[in-house]
């Protein structure tokens, strides 16, 4: 009887330890600020976005950003209808883009210990169903069992089939905005 | 007109009228069954989507990058809730409420419920301009 109670008692507690460990390994968010920028001689566009959701994977470097479209706000009525609708980004087809890659020097990324780390990322990137290698840097600040994402990079609209060729949009949005990400991580 | 239309101040989402009134359950099930379809019901092509009134259970109160609070409306038994930003104007109403107490949250979705395979979870539906409905 006691022999069962003991190896009972241990299997819980295997499972509960395995639980935890896997658990612990990713890494959730759903703090996010994503923001564009592009600057031609004309105007200055900016739109920000607070709704996407990201994973990460401590021990493989996986990083994942799924981002809903619709979610970018811009200061002009005008401009957010434009950037939603069929000739921009279509976001009624295509509702969310999406980041998935990897933390190529995970050696130089220690979720352990408290600082601020370099990484750098290679992946996919899907916007508008269009799908593009990228390789990006940022940092990533580990404090206690969070970390915080952010980096900063270009987009450059045609390679994701987004082209105006005549009209204010050819004049007055750059041909690649700038992206400006930050991303708390937690333990889900 | 021209300059009109440049100007033209955004969609008071507050003091639009309803489109859709369910439950914060019953919206994500209708993503999960068929999430092309919910986005044809929802998603307007120029991004000046659906206005819902979801009830539903506090299950999280937050804060946002931008300073915003967020409450996440989701039953114990669902995989994926309804996550609600409010404004500068209506987070107030926030301050009034708790975890466990079931609410009426209006405002415009922004995207739906779905299970993402790459990153391991269940994404919630997106309302912004949001606003506690008496």
């Amino acid at each position: 009887m006691k022999t069962k109670v003991f190896l009972t008692t241990a299997l819980f507690l295997l499972v509960t330890a395995t639980t935890f460990a896997q658990n612990s390994e990713k890494l959730v968010s759903s703090n996010t600020h994503i923001r564009f920028f592009s600057t031609t001689p004309a105007e200055d566009i900016e739109a920000n976005n607070y709704t996407s959701t990201g994973a990460l994977t401590k021990t493989s470097g996986e990083v994942v950003f799924s981002v809903p479209m619709q979610g970018f706000e811009f200061e002009k009525r005008l401009m957010q209808k434009h950037f939603n609708n069929k000739d921009f980004l279509d976001t009624q087809e295509f509702p969310r883009a999406r980041f998935v890659g990897k933390i190529t020097n995970l050696d130089a990324v220690d979720f352990s210990k408290d600082g601020t780390y370099n990484a750098n990322v290679e992946g996919e990137m899907t916007i508008k169903g269009k799908t593009n290698p990228v390789k990006e840097s940022g940092t990533v600040t580990v404090k206690g069992n969070t970390a915080q994402v952010k980096s900063v990079f270009g987009i450059t609209l045609a390679d994701y089939g987004i082209t105006f060729v005549k009209g204010k949009p050819s004049s007055n949005i750059a041909k690649t905005v700038e992206v400006t990400l930050v991303a708390d991580f937690t333990e889900e | 007109m021209g300059l009109y239309l440049f100007n033209m101040p955004h969609r008071d989402v507050q003091n639009t009228k309803t489109d859709f009134s369910l439950t914060s359950s019953a919206l994500v099930a209708e993503y999960l069954t068929d999430q092309n379809a919910a986005n044809e019901k929802y998603l307007a092509a120029d991004g000046e989507s659906k206005i819902l009134e979801v009830s539903g259970t506090v299950s999280k109160i937050s804060e946002n990058f931008n300073g915003q609070k967020v409450v996440l409306l989701k039953d114990q038994s669902d995989k994926a809730g309804v996550s609600a930003t409010f404004t500068e104007e209506t987070a107030e109403q926030v301050s009034a409420i708790q975890v466990g107490q079931t609410i009426r949250i209006k405002g415009v979705i922004r995207s739906g419920a779905t299970y993402d395979q790459d990153l391991g979870l269940y994404e919630n539906v997106i309302l912004e301009k949001s606003a506690i409905v008496k």
